[in-house]
Formats: structure tokens, sequence, C-alpha cells
């Protein structure tokens, strides 16, 4: 289980739970076969440096070193993206977290010339994501209506 | 922490005698609780299950306050619903006049937790119209964190849990201050204390 800034790597199967405006950013190694994930709540770290994993911008290049220090091969890492909703219309009004998570993680992807193999983003809708390294990376999204997918 | 206690307490004191009012019904108010969450720790305190939260966001003298959110069961919900339109099926899936139906109850009962809390403090706080979610409650009060105005790793959440047995109806009324509206909750209740 990731919570809010959380982030693991390793051959074991993640999950975030409950994801509304969040983001769970998986990573798998296809030569490796180890995974990464982590729980991302907002878009800029704006220079903190004590919780990485809470940021697009600090979480994505944290846990790209994470692999690249373990010897992974950026060719043979897929990434996929599940989260970003927006639950509170009314809240909402200029400042669509979800949506700027789902920009900065993109935009942070791209800088790494890293593209983004399958992603269910946005809506209105909070969702679960689980993420299994040892089942060739597969990923699910569930909602509250309990259907889980393969994305 | 005592003085914050009874203020959450005097809260949900006066909006469960509106819910009981509403239901005709008796309510039974647990001891508030308040708790320190560290955001990582969110999912062991309110996890994925399927919740009816209705969401009010502090307002008033404190423009951007926090959130008060009255959180129900689904289950609860369809019960609460059930008995105020006069329908029976526990199992039915929700809709629009459930909607209207919870967007309402939710406004009478945050209301009257800040009537009674803003006038033991001595400054205006109103609620701002509703929004309401029915769907997972980890996920609803987690885009509730992120979009807060202080950048924060802790929530302090002030929660009461109100039942009325008749009609098997389980809700929670939670405020979640912002840390300087928190601050000045404090302040205001000291000053209170030394006066008295």
């Amino acid at each position: 289980m990731i919570g809010i800034g959380e982030y693991h790597i390793g051959p074991e199967s993640m999950m975030a739970i409950g994801l509304g405006s969040c983001i769970g950013l998986t990573i798998y190694d296809r030569d490796r076969r180890i995974g990464a994930m982590v729980h991302i709540m907002l878009p800029e770290s704006s220079g903190r440096t004590d919780r990485p994993g809470k940021y697009a911008d600090t979480a994505v290049p944290l846990l790209l070193n994470k692999l690249s220090e373990m010897g992974c091969h950026r060719s043979s890492l897929v990434v996929k993206m599940a989260g970003g909703a927006c639950m509170f219309e009314y809240f909402g009004n200029n400042l669509n977290i979800g949506e700027r998570n789902v920009e900065k993680v993109r935009a942070v992807l791209t800088e790494n010339q890293i593209r983004i193999a399958a992603e269910e983003v946005g809506g209105k809708a909070g969702r679960t994501v689980a993420f299994y390294p040892d089942e060739k990376g597969k990923v699910t999204v569930r909602s509250a209506d309990g259907a889980a997918h393969e994305i | 922490m005592d003085a914050i206690q009874e203020l959450g307490n005097i809260g949900a004191a006066h909006a469960a005698t509106t819910l009981s009012q509403l239901l005709s019904s008796t309510v039974e108010m647990s001891v508030p609780k308040i708790k320190t969450v560290d955001i990582a720790q969110l999912a062991s305190y309110i996890g994925e299950e399927s919740a009816a939260l209705v969401v009010f966001e502090l307002q008033g003298e404190i423009p951007h306050g926090g959130y008060i959110i009255i959180y129900i069961s689904r289950k609860s919900a369809v019960q609460l619903t059930n008995t105020m339109l006069g329908l029976t099926d526990p199992d039915r899936p929700l809709n629009e006049m459930d909607e209207s139906a919870l967007l309402e109850v939710g406004n009478i009962m945050a209301s009257a937790f800040l009537d009674a809390t803003a006038e033991l403090l001595g400054f205006v706080m109103l609620p701002s119209p509703p929004a309401l979610t029915i769907d997972m409650a980890h996920a609803a009060m987690q885009s509730l964190i992120a979009q807060m105005q202080d950048e924060i790793d802790e929530v302090m959440l002030f929660s009461t849990e109100l039942v009325c047995e008749e009609h098997k109806i389980d809700s929670d009324i939670i405020m979640m201050p912002e840390t300087s509206t928190l601050k000045i909750f404090v302040e205001r209740l000291e000053n209170l204390m030394k006066s008295s």
C-alpha cells in the first residue's frame, strides 16, 4: 500500500487506493522485472525536498534516477498513469489540481524522452490502482462500483 | 486541546439536534475525536469505501478556512433519504432526488455546526454552497487536502459520529480546518478562557 506522497520500488505487488486528484504513476522495467510506483498529490514542489514523492516535478525524476542506479535502461521502461480526477467542480474552479498533476507528469516525462504506454486520467470519479511487476507489469484500475480493468 | 474538543462538541451537538428533528427520531452522538493524521497514513483512517460526502468550505471572516464534511456511508445514505422521502427499499440505487435530499441534510447540519461554533468563538463562519460526491471516501478527502491553502503534510480532523439507531443511519461530521484557521480558533479560545 502506497500512501499519499510515498513511493516503492521492487518486484512485489503495489497499490494506491482512493486516488482523487492524486496520480498513481507506475514504471515497469521489462528487462529486470521490477517496478516503481509513486502516489503524487501536487504538481509543483516549489523547492521542498522532504517528500519528493508528493510532487510531480520531483517524483518522476526520483523514480527514474533510482531505477537508473539499479541498472535499468530507459528503453525498457513501461510507464503508466492513472488518477487526476476533479471530484468537486464547485471548489475546483480555478485550481483543477488533478488536471495540473497530469500535465506536469506528462511534461516531466517528455523532458526525459519517455512516452506514456497507457493512462486513465481525468473525469470526476475516484480510482484505486494496483500494480503487479510479477505479472509483466500489469496495471489495473478500479472505481467505486468495484469493476477493475487493466490499462 | 480540551477547549478545541469542546468547540467540536458544541458544533456536533447542534448538528445532532437538527438531524434528530429532521428524522423525528433520536440521534446519539459520540465524543468528538481530534486526530492529527499524516497524509501518507490517510488511508488507514478513511478507506476506499463508497460514501456520500457533502462538503462545505469554511467562509465568512476567514475566507478559506478549511472544510466541513458530512460523511455518510452509502448504506446509511439510502436509509437517510428513504426516511426523508418515505421510501423503504434499502438496496435501491441513489438518484437525483436523493442527491438533493443529501445536499439539504448536509446544509442543515453544517449550518447548525457552524452557527454554534461561531457563536462560541465570536466571529462569523459561513458554509459555502455545498458540493456532493458519492464515491470512494479516500479519493474525496484526498482531493480536498490537495486543494487546501496551506501546504501541509498533516491534517487535523475533528470528527464526531452521529447515529440514529431507529433508522440505522450512521454519519460523521468532520471539520478539517486550515492550519491558519486552527491558530485563530486556539487564540480565541484562550482569550475566552482568560476573560471568564
